[in-house]
């Protein structure tokens, strides 16, 4: 079954009813409603370093730590919500920012509020996505805002140096194996663009990570995936064969893109607030001390990368 | 995150399980009654009511002249606040009906007077992400068990009597995206079942468990290149490569996760002791990233129950890239052609294409359209293989340059098929089939802006388009023999629901408008009609106790049809959510009067 479209029409199904909306109470709140209760909850995915992730019950990551900022600047404690990906950002949104996961019922209230984040960090902040209209006309994500960009992200390819001498093209992996996270852009990339000439040596794995193990263990000679991932896989391996391919990705869609916040619509004014601490921790340069930290490089967003070149 | 369920066996209060012990005389279901269930009138023990899955009934009672008396008896709620779809067909033995709702849930329901005998509600854990809704499409019935499938594709068996756990096995990972919604199958001791799955790369199989003790028998991989077992005195063993070696239809290592998902479990046929499950559309979704025919996805195999051998199969849609999905039901029936009887089996396909196929060894007789329009093929051959419309194949997502949008490609049947999931029938007393069916058709193109876990991705954009104002389903009495459409009946909201036919020469099925129908199995005039408050999407039964004639079925809207928006969307917005069991019979009296 093709999930992700059914999803997505969840969204613009319920759009037009707006029945959905109204069965249950839901908890993303009001920015009066989050200061006083002293706390903020920050949606973050689930075991995706150098994102966010829990290591020995303490959350860590980049994420985790804008996060924790944010709750900070606030004067508000910091809590996460650790979200489970679906199949597409869609159904990460309607699933954890603004509706609820049909499944977080409880038997014994059944009237009880749904687990909702505040605000969720690593959505894309893209505005052709944000106005995107479904069939009917509906603008799909209606429901939040996107705001508050804080990351550039690219693709980066790594490789075994023992394999391969360089990676300057992407030619090579018509002769050796490259590994990828399955049903991801890499995955379409490698097995669909050049009439399909890498198809057969790229080989998946169901993340990033796994995929770099296999690479360190001689089951492939590259893996492909997002810089910061590939970043943070290299700096924790300490592993000297591996390399960074200084290749460019021809004829892909998206090469790069802008990461931000959600916030569910109606709470624009929390939104703001939390905009005003992240645009600081940019202009102030920690933002890119804690991409340091992790061993990461930081670029800016789009949007901050036009007002240094003094458009 | 969810919180859902509560303690196992928690709703069986003391009164209730002082009634069941009182009621000792019950008999435990043995093989016997689920070969000869179509026969045995007075209890349903198989889905599809008899394991060939013709969901026909020897009954007359209920007939065209009778069925006007029919009246409600009961109808009783699920529920607990968890309204979603109720794809569910009810069991029925010794006056005890046994029936599955939403978020895995069971309930046992004494037919005499509709009160709960117990309650069974699975435990699911936190971060589950199952595909395809909550729905449950049944229980299978063995000895003292109930046997059933959760969306976190557990295998769970309770007591009849009490709801209480017997024995419970995890047939798959739900976080690698595995769960299993349909019915599993019981034959000679064994419970078979399949997986669902979503896109995350899940690989489809058929397994088999020891019915009474849940040890598991046979585990048979739906994708060519994975190794099957066997289990022998608790030992496994290998038992052959699915397809014999990896790589022969797939490209790269494509074939580890290739989808082919079990997800609508399967019928038997005693005759060639053949067991007839479908699998769903090769992954990943689009097909230009996999040339080949990816077998056996969107395909139906004949599986040795014995050992979990595949003696044959036959690939509706080869290198499927529309979501084709092969699971519709392979129903055995046979047929008279110049004096010989043809051993036959028949199934519509997701893809508008209706099959007549040998059950012995897979041949293909003859096929033809089933619906109004189909855009990706021209035919079938002689082997039964489409002819393909090679414009009518969505584009390859390597062709998307950023900001635009691919082409967009016109293909009917839509991707939700000419037939999904529910049953058709087939009666043995007019040799038709009554296949419900939907005329709708989609645009499909590639979506250059699309995100997935906070990374750029490439989705599908589509949207699906009634084909005509005044109906989308169809109800159709096809003849096999000769591709004919007998009669039809058109519906304004699409059919979603399965089908009963019986020898009192009656076709029942639900709408989504919440209609429990009844149609002359000949002429297609509809001869009574109740509403039952919410759509229909479950599959009605019947069954005679203490002399009288009931019908049931399960009244629930939900399932697919209402996940998706566009025109379709229109049609179904209005309609009122629900999870109730409607019982109904003829009573005695009503029965003389008529005649």
């Amino acid at each position: 079954m093709w999930r992700n479209r059914l999803r997505r029409c969840a969204l613009s199904a319920a759009g037009l009813l707006g029945a959905c909306l109204l069965a249950l109470p839901a908890q993303a709140r009001y920015y009066d409603d989050v200061i006083d209760s002293g706390y903020i909850r920050i949606g973050l995915y689930r075991d995706f370093p150098p994102y966010s992730w829990l290591e020995n019950g303490e959350p860590r990551g980049i994420d985790v730590e804008i996060g924790k900022r944010i709750a900070a600047g606030l004067g508000v404690l910091f809590e996460p919500h650790w979200i489970t990906p679906d199949e597409n950002l869609e159904d990460d949104l309607r699933n954890n920012v603004w509706k609820g996961h049909y499944l977080d019922k409880d038997d014994t209230r059944p009237l009880a509020p749904k687990q909702l984040a505040d605000i969720m960090m690593r959505v894309p902040y893209d505005r052709e996505y944000a106005y995107m209209r479904d069939s009917t006309g509906e603008i799909v994500n209606e429901q939040v805002v996107m705001f508050g960009a804080y990351q550039r992200e690219r693709w980066q390819v790594a490789y075994n140096g023992e394999r391969l001498d360089s990676v300057a093209t992407l030619a090579v992996f018509q002769y050796h194996p490259i590994g990828v996270e399955i049903d991801s852009l890499p995955d379409f990339y490698l097995t669909s663009a050049f009439q399909g000439r890498m198809r057969e040596h790229t080989r998946h794995y169901s993340n990033v990570r796994e995929a770099f193990a296999a690479m360190r263990k001689g089951e492939v000679d590259a893996v492909m995936g997002m810089r910061a991932e590939i970043d943070w896989l290299v700096e924790s391996a300490a592993d000297g064969r591996i390399r960074l391919g200084d290749n460019g990705f021809p004829m892909m869609g998206k090469q790069e893109w802008d990461l931000g916040m959600a916030v569910k619509q109606t709470y624009r004014q929390l939104g703001y607030a939390v905009e005003a601490v992240v645009d600081d921790l940019i202009r102030s340069g920690q933002m890119e001390k804690l991409y340091a930290n992790y061993g990461l490089r930081y670029e800016l967003p789009g949007l901050y990368q036009e007002v240094a070149e003094g458009y | 995150m969810n919180r859902i369920g509560r303690i196992p066996g928690f709703a069986a209060t003391a009164l209730v399980v002082a009634m069941a012990a009182s009621g000792g005389s019950q008999a435990a279901v043995t093989d016997e009654d689920i070969i000869n269930d179509q026969a045995t009138t007075t209890d349903v023990v198989s889905n599809g009511m008899g394991l060939r899955g013709q969901r026909y009934s020897p009954l007359t009672k209920v007939n065209a002249e009778t069925v006007q008396e029919l009246r409600p008896v009961w109808a009783f709620s699920f529920g607990g606040e968890k309204q979603r779809g109720q794809e569910s067909q009810p069991m029925v033995k010794d006056g005890v009906m046994y029936v599955t709702a939403s978020y895995s849930r069971v309930f046992a329901i004494d037919v005499a007077t509709g009160d709960e005998l117990w309650e069974y509600n699975a435990r699911l854990p936190d971060g589950i992400m199952p595909c395809c809704d909550v729905i449950n499409r049944g229980v299978a019935l063995y000895d003292d068990l109930v046997l059933f499938g959760t969306l976190d594709a557990k295998l769970v068996a309770l007591n009849k009597d009490t709801g209480k756990v017997v024995w419970k096995k995890t047939v798959e990972d739900y976080k690698a995206g595995y769960s299993i919604t349909a019915a599993p199958i019981v034959v000679n001791g064994k419970v078979i079942t399949g997986v669902s799955g979503g896109e995350f790369g899940v690989v489809g199989k058929v397994e088999a468990y020891d019915a009474k003790t849940g040890d598991i028998l046979w585990s048979r991989p739906t994708v060519e290149g994975h190794m099957g077992y066997v289990w022998k005195d608790g030992e496994k063993a290998e038992a052959g490569i699915s397809g014999g070696q990896p790589g022969q239809t797939w490209p790269g290592d494509m074939w580890k996760s290739g989808g082919a998902a079990t997800w609508l479990g399967g019928t038997y046929d005693p005759d060639t002791n053949l067991l007839f499950f479908g699998t769903g559309n090769p992954a990943p979704w689009n097909s230009h990233m996999r040339p080949g025919d990816n077998l056996f996805s969107s395909s139906r195999l004949a599986i040795n129950p014995d050992n979990g051998e595949i003696v044959w199969h036959f690939q509706t849609t080869p290198h499927d890239g529309w979501d084709f999905d092969g699971v519709n039901e392979l129903i055995s029936f046979d047929y008279q052609d110049g004096g010989n009887t043809v051993k036959a089996a028949a199934t519509a396909d997701r893809n508008g294409f209706f099959y007549v196929l040998n059950r012995e060894n897979g041949d293909f007789i003859r096929g033809f359209p089933f619906v109004d329009k189909i855009t990706w093929a021209k035919g079938l051959d002689d082997k039964g293989r489409p002819i393909l419309i090679e414009e009518g194949r969505p584009g390859n997502p390597a062709d998307v340059a950023e900001g635009s949008k691919g082409e967009s490609v016109f293909s009917a049947p839509s991707f939700l098929g000419g037939k999904n999931w529910m049953p058709m029938a087939y009666s043995q007393d007019t040799g038709l089939f009554y296949v419900p069916s939907n005329e709708w058709a989609m645009d499909i193109w590639n979506e250059s802006v699309s995100y997935k876990k906070g990374a750029a991705y490439l989705g599908a954009g589509f949207t699906i388009k009634p084909l005509n104002e005044e109906y989308i389903g169809v109800l159709r009495a096809i003849d096999p023999k000769t591709g004919e459409e007998v009669w039809r009946y058109q519906n304004y909201a699409p059919l979603w629901g399965g089908v009963l036919t019986t020898a009192g020469g009656l076709v029942f099925m639900g709408n989504p408008e919440g209609y429990l129908m009844a149609f002359d199995a000949k002429s297609g005039e509809m001869k009574y009609k109740f509403n039952t408050g919410s759509g229909i999407v479950g599959s009605p039964i019947t069954w005679e106790q203490d002399g009288e004639q009931y019908v049931s079925v399960v009244s629930g809207w939900g399932g697919a049809v209402p996940l998706w928006g566009g025109e379709v969307a229109k049609r179904v917005k209005h309609l009122n959510q629900g999870g109730t069991v409607w019982t109904f019979k003829l009573p005695q009296s009503a029965e003389v009067a008529s005649r």
